[in-house]
């Protein structure tokens, strides 16, 4: 008999209650019990990074965390940095105009891990914002592009 | 001559939409997240599948009992191959080809009586959840008796090696013989020779094999899976038994193939498992099972030796490779083809004996991966024109310009160059862009540069007889419906047919829907590789394209009392030259009432060419060939060996550049991918046992281990592609690690020959010889 | 994906969760970062009955100050050990090593106690650990005790950790004055486990060494404090640190798909000769 724990989130600034099974991660949640399927499953070792989010602003392997241990935290995923009109927020628009998703697999979890490096409000270098960066992994664009619209990004909010 | 062999050139001025960096159109539902990849459907009564596997290397199945795993609560069904209507795959090339007897390979859905490779596929679990399944494939009992195993090629091909297949453990071998080499070696004032060792490398795209199968309200056996090739379709319907009319693959976004998605992956278990239990399914691989299973890229061993006059000419190259094919066969033939055709470089070289076998062990299997054996010699012959320069005194730019091919030249499998060949000026371009050699930072750091250059073919084998074939269609209120069964793997595919339409009909890129990647909605276009597509759909689009316009314009004009050729179309209107017209709403309705059709079906066809034998001789073997050069700074650490990436340029001739920023991502990506080979990736493999299924294990490149990549573009206007374009996908893949051990060499003297170049591997390098080397 | 369902437990306290570990048994897992733990419970390696989720407990996770020794609650995480101001200046050796480990999302949540009870050889703040001489404080519950950190890991994933204890606290000394440190670490990319690792502080007096503490880690099966070269660097100038360095005793590489044996032996001495260095030159600073 699988124990269920019935946990409340806010994911995107909605709050999302469910009852589902105790072992779930909060990617599995997030993707099974809660609908939001824009973190991605990549290898289940927190290696890859396509299943990064944001639990209370902290970059997160949603893969190595269960929802459990996160009840009642906010959670943000790339569908979260949209405006209320659901257009494309700064850092997505920053995304778009550079080409910095090709495959767009690992694009969600790389704007989280971006959106946590700007959060800091420094302005970051090109080698910095690599830096911050080298524990998402992209095999389609050689990064470049994604650097190029960090920067983008960051210099629009005049960091 | 048909429009297929023809080369296109445009007046570059005249192109409005062509050529403009503009965003993909499915960027802005990438970065939104809510594009629905194949895993990212649900269905309501979902079950899920998953593989049971192979724990050893090579065994006879003695005994296989699933009555624990049935017991578990939850599960519905366990399958073996006995349950497999037709439990054979046969790899036929996939798409739209004929049989040819060399390349045919087999293997088994499910193994039943033998299994060859570490993770080769036994029996097929379909459960309500996860968690059952996580619990039932533990409890499926298959007993192994294990047999003799073989892993190195050279003693697979040995006298007496243990046979992986019953006919022969030799899966395929290509000879090319031209000129007379002996008396060019004779003859020759230089001699140098060497071996390069390559290793097997892993396609690791971020998302893993998957799909979901259902039945539709037809039957129909619909399959939403992570493809390359949407074509598989016909393969899912004889395991099955069924007619290939009622089964259906559509392919989503695909969050990247390279290859890896070009072979059926989960297609085969999703179509069994939806036909037996009659509901949809989902299942997806682990990466771990990925890393473990999955074909790989061919490891292969280069011997080369080549001979030069005093004035750096080549004069003759013989050459021998042997390539680890892995348990099957998948495409490795072909591959190996591949490899043969290439292995000479952008050179001309009159006299050629080469020698190319494959073998089977009880490796991983081995298939497609970008570059398709054309990737990876360019790690030996670069090699060699970098030891000829030496040996000659000339830089390495110099040597290279005085042996490329240009057109009319012969390649040394017959076909001739006919198009305008910029291996110069990519030399000149990253030569240029590069500027001055970067200084070491310390002591005990030391600075290098390489250079390498390559070439690779675009468009598949003439002789497997490629076409694609798109519709395109008006809506009366002027926006654009482009149909076409290509899947979109992340490298633009769809979006760049839109651009292509747009150009053409002059309809604005936000009224123009591209319905890509469904078998059975969309013209098949085959598969999404050999970097075909923007030759192949690009080209279909491009002529459905022209015929929709010229009838649109002959009945406007007519309507209009103007000549057609004084008419153009654009920005959704019928311009004419006095500034009269008529909008594109009104001219459609003028065609209908004059019965001109307002959808058009385009086909091209790619160039033809006779089959190839052993002994390749051929006047066409591929379309056409890409040609680049790529020039690489690095800093040495003498201390730890490790190499840090300083700079990078990438120059490519890609004809005419669809979309700039697309070919610069495709570009920037491959030479990533590249690196990773060069310096990151192995497969390693201990007795058959794949040591590295995880990517804890399996590195791949970065942010702070691919440089800033510099990328120029050249485009000679000249390319079989729509508008002069050639293709880039493949392409610069193929000179990163040749650079790389330019550069080790440029820094410590001595060049690494074996892949990945690791820490480990450059001290030993250093230990033998840590004089600087000659500068570029 | 194919995960086997457990049930979960959050412990408000390191005492309540020790009580069920001992009432759970061997089904038993504790989570706090959960970095070390889910990679294993994802590929199936490990498949726990229940989960213990000491994440929110009330315990200590804060870095103090008192009478020349720094203790670091056990739930602090990497990424706080590595920003906190009150470390930095302490002991500075405890913010450089945190801030190796892995990426922002392993530093995240990842914590120090989950590390020196992981006890991974190649992991950064077990090997900083042994070269200050640290102290962990453990509880079962009931009752509390002290380990050194020399003695407390054992082998290759192994600790002292009986199966219903936790690590509450660590306590190292101050970085005192007249002492330098430094941390080398080399591994293939940013952020992977180190392939080979050293941790050293240096105390010079009139131009040479007066104390010394060198430690590897990544090359045995647990951190290795070199005491045979701590002994010979007695004295030294800055200038010969180099050459005082003979064998490093103690070490047993192993060979992996990382790296050979023989190249982590080779690294091991490299980085203690750029770690002895660098400390040199900090001592300067300091004094």
């Amino acid at each position: 008999m699988t124990e269920e724990v019935s946990l409340t989130l806010t994911v995107n600034g909605r709050e999302v209650s469910r009852t589902a099974g105790a072992h779930l991660t909060l990617l599995r949640w997030l993707r099974e019990a809660a609908g939001v399927t824009d973190p991605k499953y990549g290898c289940g070792e927190g290696i890859c990074g396509a299943c990064t989010v944001l639990v209370d602003g902290q970059p997160t392997s949603a893969c190595l965390v269960l929802a459990a241990q996160v009840d009642g935290a906010a959670v943000t995923t790339a569908a979260g940095l949209l405006e209320a009109d659901g257009s494309l927020g700064p850092l997505q628009r920053a995304f778009h105009d550079q080409h910095a998703a090709q495959c767009g697999f690992c694009t969600p979890g790389m704007l989280m891990a971006a959106a946590a490096a700007l959060a800091g409000g420094r302005r970051l270098s090109r080698r910095e914002i690599r830096q911050e960066l080298h524990g998402n992994l992209c095999r389609c664009t050689g990064y470049g592009p994604i650097v190029d619209a960090i920067e983008m990004a960051q210099e629009e909010a005049g960091q | 001559m048909t429009a297929a062999a023809g080369i296109r050139t445009s007046k570059e001025d005249e192109l409005r939409i062509v050529r403009q960096p503009l965003p993909r159109h499915d960027q802005a539902e990438k970065v939104a997240g809510s594009t629905r990849y194949a895993g990212d459907l649900a269905f309501a009564s979902m079950l899920h599948a998953r593989l049971v596997r192979s724990p050893v290397p090579s065994a006879r199945i003695t005994a296989r009992d699933a009555s624990a795993a049935l017991a578990v609560p939850g599960v519905v069904s366990v399958l073996f191959g006995e349950d497999v209507p037709h439990n054979l795959i046969w790899v036929d090339v996939p798409g739209q080809t004929v049989e040819v007897a060399a390349l045919k390979a087999s293997m088994e859905v499910l193994a039943t009586d033998r299994v060859r490779f570490h993770g080769e596929p036994v029996a097929l679990v379909i459960a309500e959840t996860e968690e059952a399944l996580a619990e039932a494939c533990d409890l499926v009992s298959v007993d192994y008796e294990e047999l003799p195993t073989v892993f190195e090629p050279d003693q697979a091909l040995a006298e007496g090696a243990p046979l992986v297949h019953v006919a022969g453990n030799l899966l395929g071998e290509w000879d090319i013989d031209r000129g007379d080499v002996d008396a060019a070696f004779a003859a020759a004032d230089v001699v140098v020779e060497g071996t390069y060792q390559t290793q097997t490398v892993d396609h690791a795209y971020l998302e893993s094999e998957v799909g979901v199968g259902w039945l539709d309200d037809e039957g129909v056996l619909t399959l939403r899976v992570a493809t390359q090739v949407v074509e598989h379709y016909r393969d899912v319907a004889r395991i099955l038994g069924i007619p290939e009319a009622r089964v259906r693959v559509i392919a989503p976004y695909v969050g990247g193939g390279f290859g890896g998605k070009e072979d059926m992956t989960v297609e085969p278990y999703l179509g069994l498992a939806v036909w037996r239990t009659r509901r949809p399914v989902r299942m997806q691989w682990t990466r771990q099972e990925s890393l473990l299973a999955r074909p790989k890229r061919h490891r292969m061993r280069l011997r080369y030796r080549t001979a030069a006059d005093s004035g750096g000419k080549l004069l003759g190259q013989e050459i021998d490779i042997t390539a680890d094919s892995g348990a099957y066969a998948y495409l490795s033939a072909l591959v190996l083809l591949y490899s043969a055709v290439h292995a000479c470089g952008p050179y001309q070289v009159s006299n050629v004996r080469l020698r190319a076998r494959c073998a089977y062990t009880n490796n991983p299997p081995t298939s497609a991966f970008r570059g398709f054996g054309g990737m990876q010699v360019v790690f030996g012959y670069e090699a060699q024109m970098d030891l000829l320069a030496r040996e000659l005194g000339l830089t390495p730019a110099e040597i290279r310009k005085r042996n490329a091919l240009t057109r009319g030249d012969a390649l040394p499998v017959g076909q001739m160059i006919e198009t305008e060949v910029l291996l110069a000026q990519t030399i000149d371009a990253v030569v240029d862009r590069a500027g001055a050699k970067p200084q070491p930072s310390g002591p005990r750091k030391a600075v290098g540069r390489g250079l390498a250059s390559n070439m690779q073919s675009y468009g598949r084998l003439v002789w497997l007889n490629d076409s694609a074939a798109a519709w395109v269609g008006f809506q009366l209120d002027g926006s654009l419906s482009v149909r076409c069964a290509v899947p979109d793997i992340g490298g633009g595919q769809a979006s760049s047919l839109a651009q292509i339409a747009s150009e053409v009909l002059g309809v604005p890129m936000d009224r123009i829907t591209v319905h890509f990647g469904d078998s059975a909605l969309n013209p098949l276009a085959g598969t999404t590789t050999a970097t075909r597509q923007l030759l192949m759909s690009g080209n279909a689009v491009y002529e459905a394209s022209v015929l929709l316009r010229d009838g649109l314009l002959a009945a406007a004009a007519e309507a209009l009392g103007e000549p057609a050729d004084g008419l153009r179309l654009e920005d959704g209107l019928v311009s004419g030259r006095a500034g009269g017209g008529m909008s594109l709403p009104d001219a459609l309705v003028t065609c209908r009432r004059r019965n001109v059709p307002i959808e058009a079906l385009g086909t091209f066809f790619g160039p033809k060419g006779q089959p190839v034998v052993k002994s390749l001789q051929a006047d066409r073997v591929f379309p056409d060939f890409t040609f680049g050069t790529h020039l690489c700074d690095l800093e040495v650490d003498l201390d730890t060996g490790q190499v840090e990436l300083l700079g990078y340029v990438a120059a490519h001739d890609v004809g005419r550049a669809i979309n700039p920023r697309s070919v610069q991502g495709q570009i920037s990506g491959a030479v990533a991918q590249g690196l990773g080979m060069a310096l990151l990736e192995e497969i390693v493999m201990a007795d058959g046992m794949n040591l590295t299924a995880g990517f804890f294990q399996y590195l791949i490149p970065t942010a702070t281990d691919v440089p800033e990549i510099d990328v120029v573009v050249l485009e000679s206007g000249e390319g079989m592609g729509p508008f002069g374009a050639r293709g880039i996908g493949e392409p610069p893949i193929g000179p990163p690690a040749a650079a790389v051990a330019s550069a080790i060499q440029d820094a410590i003297g001595v060049r690494p020959a074996t892949l990945p170049i690791t820490p480990e591997r450059v001290l030993d390098c250093l230990g033998e010889d840590l004089s600087p080397g000659t500068v570029t | 994906m194919f995960t086997r369902p457990f049930r979960f437990e959050r412990a408000d306290r390191l005492a309540q969760a020790c009580d069920l570990l001992r009432e759970h048994g061997e089904g038993a897992k504790v989570i706090a970062g959960g970095q070390s733990l889910m990679p294993l419970v994802n590929l199936g390696l490990v498949q726990p009955e229940v989960v213990i989720d000491i994440s929110r407990a009330d315990a200590r996770r804060d870095v103090s100050v008192a009478d020349g020794f720094v203790t670091v609650g056990a739930l602090i995480t990497h990424a706080r050990l590595a920003a906190d101001p009150v470390a930095a200046r302490a002991q500075p050796l405890l913010g450089a090593a945190a801030a190796k480990i892995g990426n922002a999302r392993v530093r995240a949540r990842g914590t120090l106690g989950g590390s020196l009870a992981h006890s991974d050889p190649a992991a950064e703040l077990p090997l900083v650990m042994v070269a200050l001489g640290g102290v962990y404080e453990i509880t079962d519950g009931r009752r509390s005790r002290e380990v050194k950190a020399e003695e407390f890991h054992l082998g290759f994933l192994t600790s002292q950790l009986a199966e219903d204890e936790l690590v509450v606290a660590a306590r190292v000394p101050a970085l005192g004055p007249g002492w330098g440190w430094s941390f080398q670490e080399v591994s293939r990319r940013d952020g992977d486990f180190a392939l080979a690792a050293a941790a050293a502080l240096v105390r010079m007096a009139g131009g040479g060494v007066v104390e010394s503490r060198v430690a590897v880690g990544g090359v045995a099966d647990r951190p290795v404090r070199l005491a045979n070269v701590e002994i010979s660097l007695g004295g030294a100038a800055a200038a010969e640190l180099g050459s005082r360095v003979g064998p490093l005793n103690g070490i047993r590489p192993v060979s992996d798909t990382g790296a050979s044996a023989g190249y982590r032996a080779h690294l091991a001495r490299v980085l203690v000769e750029r770690a002895l260095a660098e400390a040199a030159s900090r001592s300067g600073e300091a004094a």
